[in-house]
């Protein structure tokens, strides 16, 4: 009785999981292991692909621009996801306290970046950051400050291009936020008021706590969408100046696009794959996920 | 009971895998067909659809369909390009041309994944440096057996030299451009002082006027300031500063030692570190904006900005002088530009390369009046590879009186060299080099590291002896 009622859950569960397993075998799998199998081939679209074994991958790690653009990627990231992840959880706390009414336009105003394109924010910034037109040279300006090179310097071209991608992922990571925030029970804060406890107290020892998943999805996520950003970089500076914007992703594009052979560009893209795994594990070592005590 | 799991789990990854295998090879196969049909997912439901579709000689009556793509250029090119393309259609009924008009900026990957697919268009445009290598790589196709042979006996010499490769032609060439020109503007030569009828010779005399023409609001100078632009912008002053480009002839190693290059890389250093240039460029090398705008006083520049200039800018033409770009030593028979421009190809894998060719034929090799029109919309900014284009362009008026066009033919092609073909790589290396010295770097180690950087591309990629012209 026991078994055959067993039987039938599988194949029900089977039946149900088939159309995404499907899906996933189509556009993931299999796109997957050719890839790998292309990255063993000096790969033409109009002459037979000769074997060559990992020169490919060779080819890659021994470029110095390979290397270092994941440590742009890794530094972009580093400058983005911090400030995303602190700029929202102040944000999502205001939203929480303030009336709903208030609080409902506020959360569709910071949500409109998240639904423009990264291309039309590059786009935005550039005027932003023009020479001798833009923005943030005006208010410069205005302090008698001479006009900064923003896009072109190699110092302040990677925090230049950061700043857009804090604005257009911060209306979403505020929501998310927030959504956790309301996910704490009241009867937690109501107890500890009891008890005695400040703000500080209660934001310490209460929703820190019981935010850790949603800042653990966030850190994973936060860290693979922005060190596989590029079409920031893209638009905005050409990977330029110096290749200080080159992020991983816009290299592999590049070499896309200039190389003869696309061997060289999937190794690439396989490469980072590897480190993106490999930072993607190591966040979730450091902060073990768990589930919240309370459902 | 877990094997049994097991088996229907092996049975279930299995299947959705063999269903789309069967997916794709079903969607490979239709390719074979022509492209007649709209898009690649109807033509793949039915199973029989390859063989019920056209086959690649079209019977009377129903017209091959042609795929070009054409790079985005100036409005003008676009407007020539579709009026002649369809003037190409209702001349004929054999073969019918669908023109696509690709941005610059997303040509390559567009084309990189059409190749991937098997579905690039049969007819592309291609710029001279691209032919030889592409070539080489079959991407297009030998032109000599599907044009007339006569059409490339109107190509001036040198010009044959840009589409051939050992005795056949892969392109047929549509215009030919020098990369740099140096613009200035008269009036503020006078305010600052300068003479406007004498426009500097030498760098040095360009880095001193330039400093001289800053002033609020106005840069003195302007060119190319990021490596990829620079990489080929640059080609003609490589040549002006050392005689030869910084690899040598069979791509063996890196050629660099000459003082040229040391003199080229500091020219570019002082020209940006003096404050003359905008230290953050205000628009891209082959835009003529910020100098229509009057915030740049000198600008270098492909002979296409005239056209711009002509086009946008009409109030200030008359205060637009044009000259060739310094040289090293003020010698005005030094190379200062290389010659680019672009060519139709024919694709590789083109299912009717014969009428492919005849578009190619129609458009650019034809009736002299047809690329004339081009010309015109160019404002005569361009220069034309064929004898009789160049004979009917002398019987025009407007081109006749034209004085920049003059001095360009007369003081600028005639000592341009054609555009190296090697890999793009090298060409940036060197273009790192002078980019990072504009940015602080000492020219010695800039140099040193673009030496290292050039032969290191060679070892790893093998290049020595590749060069296709040479073999």
């Amino acid at each position: 009785m026991f078994k055959r009622n067993f039987r039938q859950d599988n194949a029900m569960a089977y039946t149900m999981l088939l159309p995404i397993l499907a899906l996933l075998t189509i556009f993931v799998i299999i796109p997957f292991v050719y890839s790998l199998y292309v990255s063993f081939y000096n790969w033409s679209f109009y002459q037979e692909s000769t074997f060559v074994g990992f020169r490919n991958y060779y080819l890659v790690l021994t470029d110095d621009v390979f290397g270092k653009s994941v440590w742009i990627g890794l530094k972009f990231t580093l400058m983005v996801v911090p400030c995303t992840l602190i700029l929202s959880f102040l944000f999502a706390n205001i939203i929480k306290n303030i009336g709903p009414k208030m609080g409902s336009f506020v959360k569709t105003a910071i949500y409109i970046p998240t639904i423009i394109s990264g291309i039309v924010a590059s786009v935005i910034f550039v005027f932003i950051y023009d020479y001798t037109g833009g923005l943030a040279n005006y208010l410069l300006g205005l302090f008698g400050v001479e006009p900064k090179a923003w896009l072109a310097d190699v110092g302040s071209a990677l925090p230049s291009i950061a700043a857009p991608a804090v604005w257009l992922g911060f209306g979403i990571t505020s929501l998310i936020m927030l959504a956790g925030l309301y996910d704490i029970p009241e009867s937690y804060y109501e107890a500890a008021e009891l008890e005695g406890a400040g703000a500080f107290k209660k934001m310490w020892y209460i929703t820190i706590p019981l935010m850790r998943n949603i800042v653990l999805y966030l850190l994973v996520t936060g860290f693979t969408a922005n060190i596989s950003q590029y079409e920031l970089s893209l638009v905005m500076t050409g990977g330029g100046p110096l290749d200080a914007t080159t992020t991983p992703n816009l290299y592999i594009f590049n070499h896309f696009r200039n190389d003869v052979m696309v061997g060289n560009s999937i190794a690439a893209s396989l490469l980072l794959f590897v480190v993106l795994g490999a930072i993607s594990a190591i966040i979730f070592r450091v902060l073990n996920s768990e589930k919240a005590v309370d459902g | 009971m877990q094997a049994q799991t097991k088996k229907s789990l092996a049975v279930l990854v299995t299947a959705p895998m063999i269903l789309s295998l069967a997916l794709t090879a079903c969607g490979g196969g239709s390719n074979n067909g022509s492209n007649a049909g709209p898009s690649q997912s109807a033509a793949s439901s039915p199973s029989g659809s390859a063989s019920a579709s056209a086959p690649a000689n079209a019977p009377s009556g129903e017209p091959v369909t042609i795929e070009v793509w054409a790079n985005k250029f100036e409005d003008t090119t676009s407007e020539w390009f579709k009026k002649w393309t369809d003037e190409f259609n209702k001349s004929q009924s054999n073969v019918k041309v669908n023109l696509t008009i690709v941005p610059g900026d997303a040509w390559a990957q567009k084309m990189k994944a059409a190749q991937a697919a098997g579905k690039a268009p049969d007819v592309w445009t291609i710029s001279y440096n691209g032919v030889a290598n592409s070539a080489k790589l079959g991407e297009i196709q030998a032109l000599n057996d599907l044009m007339d042979q006569t059409v490339f006996d109107d190509l001036y010499d040198n010009m044959k030299d840009f589409v051939a490769v050992g005795d056949k032609y892969y392109a047929y060439p549509w215009l030919v451009e020098p990369s740099t020109v140096l613009y200035y503007r008269k009036d503020m030569f006078q305010e600052a002082g300068l003479d406007p009828e004498k426009p500097p010779a030498t760098w040095d005399e360009l880095l001193a006027d330039a400093e001289a023409l800053t002033k609020k609001g106005v840069f003195g100078f302007s060119t190319a300031q990021t490596a990829a632009e620079i990489g080929w912008s640059s080609w003609g002053l490589q040549y002006n500063a050392a005689g030869h480009l910084p690899i040598t002839d069979d791509w063996s190693k890196a050629d660099l030692a000459d003082e040229g290059f040391k003199k080229l890389v500091s020219f570019y250093q002082q020209a940006y570190q003096s404050g003359s240039m905008p230290k953050q460029a205000l628009a891209g090398y082959t835009d003529a904006k910020p100098f229509g705008e009057g915030k740049i006083a000198m600008m270098a520049n492909g002979s296409w900005a005239i056209g711009q200039i002509r086009n946008d800018y009409k109030d200030i033409v008359d205060k637009v002088g044009v000259a060739p770009m310094p040289t090293i030593d003020g010698n005005p028979n030094n190379t200062t530009a290389t010659l680019g421009g672009w060519s139709l190809a024919v694709d590789g894998k083109s299912k009717h390369p014969k009428e492919a060719a005849s578009y190619i034929q129609y458009l650019l090799a034809g009736d002299p009046n047809v690329v004339l029109d081009y010309f015109r919309g160019a404002q005569f900014s361009k220069f034309t590879p064929r004898k009789s284009v160049d004979e009917a362009m002398a019987s025009d008026p407007e081109a006749s009186k034209d004085a920049v066009r003059a001095m360009i033919a007369e003081k600028i092609v005639p000592y341009s060299k054609p555009e190296p073909i090697y890999p793009w790589d090298i060409s940036l290396a060197f273009a790192t080099a002078i980019e990072s010295a504009m940015k602080g770097t000492d020219v010695d180690k800039a140099l040193d590291k673009a030496e290292k950087d050039i032969n290191d591309f060679i070892t790893k990629n093998k290049t020595a002896g590749t060069n296709p012209k040479m073999q």
